[in-house]
């Protein structure tokens, strides 16, 4: 009888354990990363008779938490694939939305400045031509430097991210390193049981990390969690934590990167962390920030470099030769690596934007030869003759500006990347505006041939002879002489003279076509007074459909039509990526929940069950009870 | 991978997360029915968005071309009709010309009708300065600002432009000038004939007037001054400018005397020692030819000798406007020619207008009847999304415990 209530409570003690997890269970099914428990039953040894063995009862082994570190493990990495994109997409949706309003963007303003130096070439006697021209150019310069400004400003918001998500993940390696500690404690005092709760905190806690970076975990045998981020590196190692911290970069202080630091040592390990929130970050400014910003840096140089090129080559309504129209980028300074030990000052300059990419560049030396990086594919250039002669890569002239490097210097070249900030008009005279070509011809009225000379064009503005009235006067109808009328000087004589040649001279070209006759002449003038010339001003428009940029291949449209898209294409795949990253986090997530998760129902079974099985123990209780009493009553008698 | 277990809570959210899903795509029909938009951010479609661009640039340069168009019209309009007058002016010149060559007329009728052409000089170099709605000389070449003619101190219209053309594109690839430099609408036209001028001796004292000749071989004519003497009544001889014999003869009136692939006719009776002149031809304003022709109007008739000089003095003047007729009605064609082609290249713009805004449309316009059948199908989507939830929450085995 002892036998059967000793049994029999063991049984109800069990039931009662179980229904206090069943209703563990019930209470956590909304908690993150809560996995179900279960009480495991076995049965007690049984005391042996002669007659065999009989059951005593039943204990409670241990209550095991329902997990699958596997499951979870692929869970955390679906986890930073999926943040990874999703922070990919919200900065890039930003630069998809800013390039989004067609009426607003660069586009737009390029086509009205354009617009209005067309416009100016129908009228380039008109004041108010003029001004529109440089109200337009403003605005077009406002909107480049604006769209720049956007850009540096998610930079900045990625700043901001990089500092609160290193912050964060601080404070989680801490926690987790604090829960190693108390894990391994409990376990101990437990004599080896799980303390269930605090693993789950534990793994959401990983699980929380690997939002914000891709993570290893490694188990150890006290049952603490090792875990390391990028390549490698060890964030916590039992119960000790290591710490990240945002550094300014080398070459640009307002540009924020990641360093580890364990112990005295820091070391810079943006280029090794990948995945979650942060890898994310890293990502959208690399692959779309930057290469954004320096497309719109390239438009700006090439608009800015070849506009001015170009109306230096015209006269303005005062008779003056065409200045800058736009700021000059002129010689930059390349920016020295804090580490650097050499003296040097690195200076460059681009010299033909045909050829100018959009990449950022390194300039190393390591003792003996100079080398030029390009970072968007790593290709490296040897530059031979630098520094004694200056280098040109890519229509980008560098040169040593002073001192020497030393072996191990590195200096970082933007050509492009940031220069759409610096983009203006200097222009603020409309009359400035230089819509005429600074020389014109004429035939003599005497002239008894019938060749005509071509209205000619201007090969290179600096030369201090272009205005000067030159005659060309054909000595015979096969030569001629070219005589300097300004300076009094005959500059050819006896030239041979073949329809339709080019003539050069003082830095402008012309033709003469068709038959002279001896005795004809021909001059080359300053069209100072022709103030009803608009050849420039074509030539200015023409820049717009011109293949500048890529050797020829694009226009300033196309550069930016490329820019829009690559944005767009990048924003798009993301997109997609996320959405296929979303749903694998959400089938892993299904797969983990399939062995942890809490189902009500499932619960209400269980407790359904455990009442019942409760009810027949305590039942039996009566019988034991009832066969008590009848022992005893048949002792009384 | 299917699970056989549902937790709860993945339960609801997976429902809710397929809610949001569906939201989404909800949204987004909703804001292209809202602006009748396909496209609405570049990740959307950014090929689509790449062509939008193109598209739009397309239109802007071409609608550019339209206005440049315009501005053409206008230009060359304000030419032809100034052309117009130069012509009209001409003819008048002409007119008075023939008249006065047709018979005698008092030295009143000649003095009026040289006032006549002193006002038709005046009207012409009017002309000649015509200015557009912006206070542009037209005539002017690239000095616009400037008065191009002015009457010069030692006679004549002296020219203060210069020869240059302003052009403006119309088309891709295709420009046009919006005028003519005042030296080649008023000042470059041969006289004379076109390849020679003929003259006279200053000092004849016959009665032969030559006529203005006729080019027979261009191939022989060698330009020079070419003098032909009469060394008798009856006999002339025709020296080139380095006294070297050309050519020799007896004089019949109105016989053609023949050199170097021309021939000129002399009438009337020249005496001996009489000198007429074969020069090449140069180029000559069209306010000379007036001057010519009122200097012919007031010259002395009191003499024969004088009346013939007068009547080679008229038929030059006449020669001489007549070249510039043709030259105004040439230049005026061509203007005419310019207006053509700017109203032909004006349709193909239109038509490169329409092609560019039906590719834009097609790029960015939404398929309202697609868009709206999606949009009902998202709705009942949403719906039934939305019951389905409700029903599976208010699934629970403990309402029946």
């Amino acid at each position: 009888m002892a036998g059967i209530l000793s049994t029999t409570i063991s049984g109800l003690l069990a039931y009662q354990r179980g229904l206090a997890t069943a209703s563990h269970n019930v209470a956590n099914a909304e908690t993150p990363g809560y996995s179900r428990q279960r009480v495991e039953l076995a049965t007690r040894p049984p005391q042996r008779y002669g007659s065999g063995f009989i059951g005593s009862g039943v204990q409670v082994t241990t209550v095991r938490r329902q997990y699958d570190e596997f499951l979870d493990a692929s869970l955390r990495e679906s986890i930073s694939g999926e943040r990874r994109l999703a922070a990919f997409v919200e900065l890039a949706s930003q630069v998809d939305d800013l390039l989004a309003d067609p009426e607003a963007g660069v586009s737009p303003a390029l086509a009205r400045f354009f617009g209005a130096v067309e416009d100016l070439a129908g009228d380039p006697s008109s004041m108010a031509a003029r001004r529109v021209v440089l109200g337009e150019a403003r605005t077009l310069a406002a909107r480049v430097r604006d769209l720049d400004a956007r850009l540096a400003e998610l930079e900045s918001q990625v700043n901001r991210r990089l500092e609160t998500t290193v912050a964060e993940i601080n404070t989680i390696a801490q926690s987790i390193a604090r829960l190693n500690t108390e894990i391994i404690a409990q376990r101990g005092a437990a004599g080896g049981q799980p303390p269930n709760d605090l693993l789950d905190r534990r793994d959401e806690l990983v699980r929380q990390l690997a939002e914000r970076v891709a993570v290893t975990v490694a188990k150890q045998d006290d049952g603490a969690y090792n875990v390391f981020i990028g390549k490698g590196q060890a964030l916590v190692v039992g119960g000790q934590s290591a710490t990240l911290s945002t550094t300014p970069n080398g070459y640009d202080a307002g540009r924020l990167e990641i360093s580890f630091q364990a112990g005295a040592s820091t070391v810079e390990v943006s280029s090794l962390l990948s995945g979650g929130e942060l890898g994310g970050l890293l990502d959208v400014r690399a692959q779309l920030l930057d290469p954004a910003r320096a497309a719109l840096g390239r438009v700006a140089v090439a608009l800015a470099e070849r506009f001015n090129a170009q109306h230096r080559e015209g006269m303005d309504l005062n008779g003056a030769l065409g200045g800058d129209f736009f700021q000059d980028y002129g010689a930059r300074t390349a920016a020295p690596h804090p580490a650097n030990t050499g003296t040097a000052s690195v200076s460059y300059e681009v010299t033909d934007v045909g050829k100018l990419t959009t990449s950022d560049y390194l300039l190393s030396y390591d003792g003996s030869t100079y080398t030029l990086k390009r970072l968007s594919d790593g290709t490296t250039t040897t530059l031979s003759g630098f520094p004694g002669s200056p280098a040109t890569v890519d229509g980008v002239r560098i040169s040593l500006a002073s001192g020497a490097m030393a072996a191990g210097d590195r200096f970082l070249l933007r050509p492009t990347r940031g220069e759409a900030g610096a983009f203006a008009v200097v222009l603020d005279d409309p009359a400035a505006v230089a819509a005429a070509a600074p020389v014109r011809t004429e035939a003599a009225l005497a002239n008894t041939g019938t060749a005509a000379i071509s209205a000619g064009e201007v090969l290179d503005a600096t030369d201090p002879d272009l205005l000067h009235r030159v005659r060309i006067e054909f000595t015979s109808a096969t030569t001629f002489d070219v005589i300097d009328e300004t300076a009094a000087t005959t500059l050819a004589s006896g030239v041979s003279y073949t329809s339709g040649a080019n003539i050069d001279y003082n830095g402008w070209r012309v033709q003469i076509t068709g038959t002279p006759a001896a005795g004809d002449r021909f001059y080359v003038t300053s069209n100072a007074g022709g103030v009803g010339d608009n050849r420039n001003a074509l030539l200015l428009r023409d820049l717009r459909a011109a293949g500048i940029l890529d050797s020829g291949a694009s226009t300033l449209d196309e550069a930016y039509g490329d820019l829009v898209a690559d944005a767009g294409t990048r924003t798009r795949q993301a997109e997609l990526d996320r959405d296929a990253r979303e749903v694998m986090r959400q089938q892993a997530e299904a797969a983990l929940a399939a062995v942890s998760g809490v189902n009500l129902d499932e619960e209400a079974g269980r407790i359904l069950e455990l009442q019942q099985a409760y009810q027949a123990a305590a039942k039996v209780v009566t019988v034991a009870d009832a066969m008590f009493q009848t022992l005893l009553d048949a002792v009384r008698r | 991978m299917s699970a056989t277990r549902i937790s709860t809570a993945q339960l609801f959210e997976q429902g809710l997360a397929t809610l949001q899903a569906q939201y989404a795509r909800f949204a987004r029909t909703q804001r292209q029915l809202a602006t009748g938009q396909r496209i609405a951010t570049p990740s959307e479609d950014p090929a689509g968005m790449v062509a939008v661009l193109d598209a739009r640039e397309v239109i802007e340069r071409t609608a550019q071309l339209q206005d440049n168009i315009a501005v053409a019209r206008r230009k060359l309009g304000m030419e032809e009709g100034a052309l117009q007058t130069v012509v009209d002016v001409l003819q008048r010149a002409r007119e008075l010309g023939l008249r006065a060559g047709s018979g005698l007329l008092s030295p009143q009728d000649r003095e009026a009708m040289a006032v006549e052409v002193d006002a038709l000089l005046e009207d012409l170099v009017a002309a000649a300065n015509t200015t557009d709605g912006s206070g542009e000389y037209i005539f002017a070449g690239y000095q616009v600002r400037s008065r191009p003619f002015a009457p010069a101190a030692g006679g004549g219209i002296a020219y203060a432009g210069d020869e240059g053309q302003r052009r403006l594109p119309v088309g891709p690839g295709f420009s046009i000038p919006l005028g003519d430099p005042g030296t080649a609408v008023f000042r470059r036209i041969r006289n004379g004939n076109g390849t020679f001028v003929t003259g006279y001796g200053a000092s004849n004292t016959g009665t032969g007037v030559i006529g203005p000749g006729t080019v027979d071989d261009p191939t022989a004519w060698v330009r020079d001054t070419y003098t032909i003497t009469f060394t008798t009544a009856t006999d002339w001889e025709v020296r080139d400018s380095a006294s070297n014999l050309i050519a020799s003869g007896t004089y019949t009136s109105g016989a053609a005397i023949s050199f170097r692939g021309i021939s000129v006719e002399i009438t009337g009776a020249p005496a001996a020692g009489d000198t007429f002149t074969v020069a090449g031809s140069t180029n000559q304003d069209m306010f000379t030819a007036l001057q010519e022709l009122a200097a012919a109007l007031r010259a002395d008739t009191s003499d024969a000798a004088a009346t013939a000089k007068m009547q080679m003095d008229l038929g030059r003047a006449l020669l001489d406007i007549d070249r510039a007729l043709e030259h105004a009605t040439d230049v005026r064609a061509e203007v005419g020619g310019r207006l053509n082609a700017l109203d032909q290249q004006e349709r193909l713009n239109e038509d490169l207008l329409a092609l560019a805004r039906r590719h834009l449309s097609e790029q960015q316009d939404l398929d309202y009847a697609e868009a709206i059948s999606r949009f009902q199908r998202q709705l009942l989507a949403i719906e039934a999304a939305q019951r389905s939830f409700a029903r599976v929450g208010s699934l629970s085995l403990f309402q029946y415990l």
